[in-house]
């Protein structure tokens, strides 16, 4: 551990210009089976970030999930979310070089507060301050939303094809379910009915594609920073709020449908406050069922990568019989949506 | 062969002796695995009391009920994987209430053994 403290305190050094700098404080963080997360905070003395700094230096882990970003372009993502005014960690210095380091990394700022969905979800706030929340949750991805291709830095990201995301996702998923090759007629049925629903394709805008309760920070009543940017891509805005408001993210306060925090109202009302513009809530509830199916599909492909052998993992196998909850959810929200619930 | 004490009371107090002895004395990463391991335990002492019940042939054979009203021959040891085939080759109405109950059927059963919590939501 303390090797790795002095290859990142100075390549930090190198970077600001500091004359020296000293490890106060270097430890792993938790969270994160596809990078290594460490906060490293250091005294530097002159250049240009001089005195007492918190960072958080993001390297790859050993086992890499083939869907997700690599490290550079994670840093690109987080480079254009945070130039587009997202309230991300700043992104600053990425490091490919080997002679640095074996593993690819990047540091960013560190940001206060706690991303635990339980510490959240439980915490006694008003109901202005839940509104509150959740509005901010609304305007950072109103925010993120500006960003439309073509973007040079952002080549790396696969545009949707067909021209629909949603019809992409589908294509995707059925793909996914024939790999897996186990039987899953809920999915099967719920794919049946999202291809008979697609909704008209809204603006290509990049999404976070995993914004939900537990991939932000908070302190107190105040979201402080967006994390885990490794599933960004190009999509349909409503991809981002159906995620955050899916069943499976509210962590136990399901009538709190935005992350078990509080409106959909409101998070549509923030997200409407800095864009102009006024998302169809059908189409976010459309969006909602793609992404219980998209977690049902993950959850599988988490179970695949334990009973495979390539990763034998309790947490990855106990995932697996997770997906009968996401098939459950689908039954009752179709079901509800056609009621006109 | 008599073999006794039986396989859930084997599973039955090894979590017992792992949550009332040992899990209170962990802290952090290594109390969230213990807990996962009482969790894991749990599921396979339901599934087993479900195999005894009958409950898998239960529910297969009401899947094969619903395929053989609907003229779907089931060629696959799980009528399971005939429904799922069905459904994906669009063979059957997916509006149909009869479907759609035998979906929850599955789903159902299999949430009794992985999270009978979740059913009572």
């Amino acid at each position: 551990m303390s090797a790795l403290a002095d290859t990142f305190s100075r390549f930090i050094a190198r970077q600001t210009g500091a004359r020296s700098a000293r490890v106060i404080d270097f430890d792993k963080l938790s969270g994160g089976a596809i990078q290594d997360n460490f906060g490293l905070t250091l005294e530097l003395e002159g250049g240009s970030r001089p005195g007492r700094q918190e960072f958080v230096v993001r390297q790859d882990a050993p086992s890499a999930v083939a869907e997700s970003l690599s490290r550079p372009q994670e840093f690109r993502v987080l480079q254009a979310a945070f130039r587009a005014g997202v309230t991300a960690p700043e992104p600053l210095w990425l490091c490919e070089d080997p002679e640095v380091s074996e593993r690819v990394f990047y540091v960013m700022t560190r940001a206060a507060g706690s991303a635990s969905p339980r510490k959240l979800v439980k915490a006694d706030f008003s109901k202005e301050q839940r509104r509150n929340i959740v509005r901010r949750l609304g305007a950072e991805l109103a925010r993120l939303h500006t960003v439309k291709p073509p973007q040079e830095s952002l080549a790396f990201l696969a545009l949707p094809d067909p021209g629909n995301p949603a019809l992409s996702r589908i294509a995707l998923y059925r793909r996914y379910l024939k790999e897996i090759g186990e039987p899953h007629p809920v999915l099967e049925w719920a794919l049946n009915w999202l291809e008979d629903h697609v909704p008209e394709a809204g603006p290509t805008v990049l999404c976070h594609c995993d914004f939900r309760t537990g991939n932000y920070m908070m302190d107190g009543d105040q979201l402080t920073a967006v994390l885990d940017w490794e599933f960004a891509a190009w999509s349909d805005p409503c991809e981002d709020l159906g995620w955050l408001c899916s069943r499976s993210w509210r962590f136990g306060a399901d009538d709190r449908e935005v992350g078990g925090v509080g409106d959909r109202q409101d998070l549509l009302e923030g997200y409407r406050e800095v864009s102009g513009v006024e998302l169809d809530p059908a189409k976010v509830s459309y969006w909602e069922v793609m992404a219980l199916v998209r977690w049902a599909m993950i959850a599988l492909q988490q179970a695949r990568r334990h009973m495979s052998g390539e990763q034998r993992s309790l947490e990855l196998a106990l995932t697996g019989r997770m997906v009968a909850q996401m098939e459950l959810d689908l039954l009752n929200q179709i079901q509800e949506l056609e009621d006109g619930k | 062969m008599i073999n006794q004490p039986e396989t859930r009371d084997l599973l039955a107090e090894a979590r017992r002796v792992l949550l009332d002895s040992i899990a209170p004395d962990l802290g952090g990463e290594r109390k969230y695995q213990a807990l996962m391991i009482a969790n894991a335990m749990a599921m396979a002492m339901r599934e087993l009391e479900q195999r005894e019940q009958g409950q898998p042939e239960e529910t297969d054979h009401t899947v094969r009920a619903y395929l053989a009203e609907h003229s779907i021959d089931g060629t696959a040891a799980e009528a399971e994987a005939d429904l799922a085939r069905a459904v994906f080759e669009r063979r059957l109405d997916g509006t149909d209430p009869a479907l759609r109950s035998v979906l929850r059927t599955l789903t159902e059963a299999r949430l009794r053994i992985n999270n009978p919590g979740f059913l009572e939501r």
